[in-house]
């Protein structure tokens, strides 16, 4: 239940956003959301939008690495 | 050699990404990697599944629940043994789906069993704001959500370093686990990819080596350091803090959030005025001292002979997060 699902936003309208999680299709809550359009990337969590993402994990663990090393 | 280093995942889905990805494997063995309480079904105690048995068998509400609640063993049944004495048990993905199912059906009472942290608790709040825009009168919730804070303060004699549950930081916010290095807890925040997961361990130990606390946002592409602000006002709007029983670790002061005197005509506790009840747990069954990190599941009596997924005995071996159904499924 507690599992968050990374999806990109379709279409939005009212409150509502259809995102599109790997090729399904599903209405979520985008309220908590403001500024959202069609082509963002959104973390979902029971439902509801929780935070806009990037879609690449890469960039953020390459800088990290970086300062690592 | 460098020292033994102990690292919770407080996260239940880090739990089991970190067994997917086969990353226990490429660890030093100095690397002990210790499941922490981070899976809302498995922190939920037996009464809390009591009151919801009570709610469908003796109150005859229609209960709407995440589908991994249902079979966690109350004291005398779970929700899937109600349902066979003619409980009506509904699952579904979202609060949203129990409020759209009140509203679908007016003849029922109906009640959305609101377990789950920081992440979760927003989506409550919204099926009850909305069934209050609509003037429902037959939706309620049942709550036992709960926030992470006094948890990594009670736990944190039992690790060296937390990964810190990346979605809960991003509703939350980084602050409250930096000022924590104040007490000497050391964490990072970690993603869930895993690239993710190796730069959170990398980082972790690393830092570890250097020998102070340190706090690092390891998950920056979702969690800021102020987190969700419209999350952040939605739950305070509707809901305050509480005690909270959580599975193994007993009650925690001010860990626990219910919904304000303002909203308690959605408060099914309330509506209902359910009866305390002291839930039991099988006395055979270590869960409590698994989300502790005091033992591992292969260490429990139980664990893969009476309790498997099939036929658990407790509920971290329930939810797909637990850390009990982690080492079943991963063979470990």
């Amino acid at each position: 239940m507690c599992v968050g699902l990374s999806a990109k936003v379709v279409r939005i309208s009212d409150g509502t956003a259809v995102v599109d999680a790997g090729g399904a299709k599903r209405e979520v809550s985008s309220e908590l959301l403001e500024d959202l359009e069609p082509g963002d990337y959104v973390m979902v969590h029971a439902g509801v939008a929780i935070a806009k993402i990037t879609e690449e994990d890469d960039e953020e663990t390459d800088q990290l690495m970086e300062e690592l090393l | 050699m460098a020292p033994p280093v102990r690292i919770m995942e407080v996260c239940g889905t880090h739990t089991h990404e970190i067994f997917r990805l086969g990353i226990r494997k490429l660890l030093p063995k100095q690397v002990e990697l210790i499941s922490g309480p981070g899976c809302p079904v498995c922190v939920t105690p037996v009464g809390f599944i009591d009151e919801a048995v009570w709610l469908a068998l003796q109150a005859g509400v229609t209960i709407c629940t995440f589908g991994d609640l249902v079979r966690v063993p109350g004291t005398k049944m779970s929700l899937a043994g109600a349902r066979e004495k003619g409980a009506k048990i509904q699952i579904v993905y979202s609060p949203a789906d129990a409020e759209k199912y009140a509203r679908l059906h007016p003849e029922e009472q109906v009640v959305f069993l609101s377990v789950g942290f920081e992440t979760t608790t927003p989506s409550s709040c919204l099926s009850v704001k909305k069934a209050k825009e609509e003037q429902l009168e037959n939706y309620s919730i049942l709550t036992a959500n709960k926030t992470m804070p006094g948890a990594y303060e009670a736990l944190k004699g039992s690790a060296d370093v937390f990964l810190y549950p990346g979605h809960v930081n991003a509703i939350t916010g980084t602050a409250l686990c930096e000022s924590l290095t104040k007490k000497g807890v050391s964490g990072v925040v970690a993603g869930f990819t895993a690239k993710e997961l190796l730069t959170a361990l990398a980082v972790s130990l690393k830092r570890y080596q250097e020998g102070k606390p340190f706090f690092v946002n390891c998950y920056p592409r979702v969690v800021t350091a102020e987190g969700s602000k419209e999350a952040q006002r939605l739950v305070d709007e509707l809901m305050e803090s509480c005690d909270s029983e959580w599975r193994g670790l007993g009650v925690i002061p001010d860990s626990g959030m219910k919904l304000r005197k303002e909203w308690e005509m959605f408060d099914a506790r309330v509506k209902y005025q359910i009866p305390e009840m002291e839930g039991r747990a099988n006395p055979a069954c270590r869960c409590g001292d698994v989300l502790q990190g005091k033992c591992k599941p292969s260490d429990c009596k139980v664990f893969g002979k009476v309790c498997t997924p099939q036929h658990p005995v407790g509920a971290c071996m329930v939810s797909n997060e637990g850390a009990c159904s982690a080492y079943f499924m991963y063979g470990v």
